[in-house]
């Protein structure tokens, strides 16, 4: 049943999210549906907007359609949706109701998602203009404030007038090692010499995690007018920003706004009508995750092998081509304009003592509403997952979320009502990293996820130093043996030992912090390493070597979910009658564990069955 | 510069290496990956010392070969923290060469724990990357790492016969633990699966270098006209001196 809104404007614009995710699943068919539906209404104009991908979690249910000024949001809008919303919602002014977001809680249909507490709660700074504006139209840019900081900075205040601000927000660098971004520039800007560097590192390579992704396509100019604004701070006349290969859209969007920006003035010769000059050059990495390292990027633009190098010497006195140069990440260059533009306090208001501003996190795992979420730094975990998240998927028990990427660490359910900052995550034997947040229900066994993180850590080292391409084999050699059942009491001291190794002695960072998801699991599950190796069972349910299912009779309705789900076929069973499992045939896949709606399917101990 | 090392005072000269200073002054620091040619990598972390700058709270951890000493500092070579990590660092590099006496030594002098041996190729290579710096030197770079993380290995491209090698050998003089396999025999000389013909020094017989070697040493300089071997040039350059005198 449509429901009947306020009459139409007479001027209305339609937002076509054609970000990688809804372009996936079809918003430029969508896009070209509602522009050849419009051909006959002059009065509406389409406009493609690049919106984050997954941002408010419904990327995964197919293209978003917004409708402007009224505030409407379409979700998983499919091209034949084209008609209905031009006749009904645009020229009618109906609503649609199938095509509504429909709150899990209240079971209530949203016109927008403004409404919706995955957008509420959010504090957006970064973010601020994705969704908003189409990131190929640089008039958009200027409409939102764009290029308005660079004008005061060059107009009104000196370099290090601007540098100070940037020290008096307290920002700290968003990629991962929270360095304030002010001391950086300010040691860049004191280092000798006339030739200086500005980068910004686009080489977002941890698994699921895809803000700096959002920011680039769908607001590039954010990033280049922060990168505009450190060169004229330190004294830089070139720059790159370093895009991670897989990263088609945010090339191609960079590309353009690059032009734009050359032809609206803000880059080039004589930027503004001043003195200054900065141009930018945009860089393809090749797809290696250890050139998001500082070092290893420098040395990837200079052309040779991503491998990083000692930071004896920080990159502010000898980066690029030995040259002092700042390297920051995609999003605290989001963050500089509105600093500069709105002055430091503003900014610092938001925030933690020593955190400040906000953090954007890509919410992933078994929550309800996945996407990116820009909080306020010390925001808790409890606020992210539950209240913007909406909680574990299918009501499961929380177990651990998993943050900063592939060399973060699991944090329990106890630390839940942690404040989520720089430091509090580093004390909790985890890291910030970029802001991966990924989510585990009781079905996730944390040995396996240990395995899983070292695993990659084993394809993705850049393999230089010893104590991290050795300490990763050794490590992924033990946690192999014991979700395998072979593990030995006496390995977890051994892997103690080899983090220990790899954090104080490892060359760059990812070295150091790549123990973090043994050590992390070691701290807060060690119960469940015991568990895999003194009685050889995986209380989750998922090493294979160690799990076998049964099925409660009591428990069983003969609903035949399970019998559907069994790829081996090993679920014998007819309707309304209780079903088996036979183990013989049964791989251990664990599928029918996961739908069991009643709780019918038991895990059972392999040696116990065996014997 | 005072730099106080193990307690003592010593004169480091600026932008000197710890470890080039602990080698003037006889303190020994073990290393896989550093080569007094072409200075520190800071691969293999073995030469891992506690320096303490002017000015900081707290001892740092660095390699030797890699921090560079532009300040007054306070520099510890031997600590419990360090024998830890040599000890873990030999025992993971151990697994990779278990058969090579200078890591059996090592290991028993850090009492290193035994590990499973680790199957590298070539065999009883630590990646060390000398070999790769030795190549580079040469002007040829005819091997490199090829892939990354635990897979990592020295190779020619695609392992193919490279058309840059000329069979100089360098890399295999260089390798601490011997893992380039090179052979020679009926004036032939097989290193990373190609073949090079050995020439014959004119003055003594003995073979002594590749054709390719040759040619190209001849191209980049005067060295390698007379077709002498190391010690018969040096022979022949006495007795010109001996005769000019």
């Amino acid at each position: 049943m449509d429901m009947i809104i306020k009459a139409h404007d007479d001027r209305q614009t339609i937002l076509v999210c054609c970000g990688t995710g809804c372009t996936a699943n079809g918003a430029r068919d969508v896009f070209n549906a509602l522009q050849s539906k419009l051909k006959d209404h002059p009065d509406i104009e389409v406009l493609p907007v690049v919106k984050a991908t997954g941002c408010n979690g419904w990327c995964e249910k197919g293209p978003l359609v917004r409708i402007i000024p009224r505030d409407i949001t379409y979700c998983s809008v499919k091209a034949q949706d084209a008609d209905e919303i031009v006749d009904k919602t645009l020229l009618e002014g109906i609503l649609i109701k199938r095509l509504l977001y429909r709150d899990p809680v209240s079971k209530e249909h949203l016109a927008s998602h403004h409404l919706t507490d995955f957008y509420r709660k959010q504090h957006k700074i970064a973010l601020r203009n994705i969704g908003e504006i189409d990131p190929a139209q640089i008039s958009d840019y200027l409409e939102r404030e764009g290029y308005q900081a660079l004008k005061k900075a060059l107009q009104k205040m000196d370099s290090q007038e601007v540098i100070d601000t940037v020290k008096a927000a307290g920002l700290r660098g968003r990629g991962g090692g929270g360095f304030p971004a002010g001391n950086k520039w300010q040691a860049c800007r004191n280092a000798s010499g006339q030739e200086k560097y500005i980068i910004c590192n686009g080489d977002e390579g941890d698994p699921g995690a895809f803000m700096d992704r959002s920011i680039m396509e769908g607001d590039p100019h954010t990033v280049i007018e922060g990168m505009i604004l450190g060169a004229y701070a330190v004294g830089a006349s070139h720059g790159y920003i370093y895009v991670r290969d897989e990263y088609d859209l945010a090339v191609q969007n960079l590309g353009q706004a690059i032009k734009d920006a050359h032809s609206h003035g803000y880059l080039g010769n004589r930027i503004m009508d001043s003195d200054f000059s900065f141009d930018i050059e945009l860089v393809r990495g090749g797809g290696a995750f250890v050139c998001g390292e500082e070092t290893a990027l420098m040395a990837s633009i200079e052309g040779r092998t991503g491998e990083p190098r000692d930071k004896y010497v920080y990159p502010t006195e000898k980066g690029l081509w030995g040259k002092p140069t700042v390297i920051n990440n995609v999003e605290t260059w989001a963050n500089i304009p509105v600093i500069i533009l709105h002055g430091a306090e503003a900014f610092a208001a938001v925030g933690t003592e020593n955190s400040k501003g906000t953090k954007v996190f890509s919410l992933v795992g078994k929550v309800v509403n996945t996407g990116l979420v820009e909080v306020p730094m010390g925001t808790t975990l409890r606020e992210i997952i539950y209240e913007i998240g909406g909680g574990v998927l299918k009501k499961r028990s929380f177990k651990a979320v998993q943050t900063g990427g592939p060399s973060g660490g699991c944090i329990p359910a106890s630390l839940l009502d942690l404040p989520v900052d720089f430091d509090s995550l580093t004390e909790a034997g985890s890291m910030m990293g970029s802001g991966g947040l990924i989510v585990m229900d009781d079905h996730t066994c944390m040995v396996e996820v240990a395995r899983y993180y070292v695993n990659f850590l084993a394809g993705e080292s850049c393999g230089k130093c010893t104590p991290c391409r050795e300490g990763i084999r050794a490590l992924l050699e033990i946690l192999t043996d014991i979700c395998n059942g072979q593990g030995r009491m006496e390995d977890l001291q051994l892997m103690e030992d080899i983090c220990l190794t790899m954090q104080e002695a490892s060359l760059c960072a990812l070295g150091r912090t790549a123990p973090n998801p043994v050590l992390s699991t070691l701290r807060y599950f060690r119960d469940e390493y015991i568990e895999h190796i003194k009685n050889h069972y995986c209380p989750a349910g998922v090493c294979r070597e160690l799990t076998t299912f049964y099925i409660d009779p009591e428990k069983c309705t003969g609903c035949t979910l399970c019998v559907k789900q069994c790829s081996a076929d090993a679920i014998k069973g007819e309707k309304k009658q209780v079903h088996t499992i036979n183990e013989s045939e049964c791989i251990r896949c664990g599928e029918c564990y996961r739908v069991c709606a009643f709780d019918a399917v038991q895990l059972g101990r392999r040696d116990h069955h065996e014997n | 510069m005072k730099i106080k090392l193990n307690g003592k005072e010593r004169e480091a000269m600026p932008g000197e290496s710890i470890l080039e200073l602990c080698k003037r002054e006889n303190v020994p620091i073990p290393t896989f990956c550093y080569h007094q040619a072409f200075g520190g990598q800071g691969a293999c972390r073995m030469c891992m010392v506690e320096v303490r700058e002017e000015g900081q709270k707290e001892a740092r951890l660095a390699a030797a070969c890699t921090y560079l000493l532009n300040r007054e500092a306070e520099v510890i070579t031997e600590s419990d923290r360090i024998q830890r990590i040599r000890r873990t660092i030999v025992m993971l590099l151990k697994r990779r060469a278990a058969g090579d006496p200078i890591l059996k030594e090592l290991a028993d002098a850090y009492a290193a724990p035994d590990l499973e041996a680790v199957v590298t190729e070539p065999e009883n290579c630590i990646l060390c990357g000398l070999c790769i710096h030795a190549c580079e030197e040469m002007g040829k770079s005819a091997i490199w790492s090829m892939f990354r993380g635990i897979d990592k290995r020295i190779a020619t491209p695609y392992d193919e016969a490279s058309d840059d090698c000329i069979g100089c050998a360098a890399c295999a003089r260089i390798c601490p633990t011997h893992a380039i396999s090179m052979e020679e025999k009926d004036s032939k000389r097989i290193i990373w699966n190609k073949s090079f013909e050995l020439v014959a020094c004119r003055r003594c017989g003995k073979e002594y270098a590749t054709r390719e070697e040759i040619e190209y040493l001849k191209e980049r300089s005067d060295y390698g006209q007379e077709n002498l071997c190391e010690s018969c040039r040096k022979k022949t350059l006495a007795i010109t001196v001996k005769n000019y005198i």
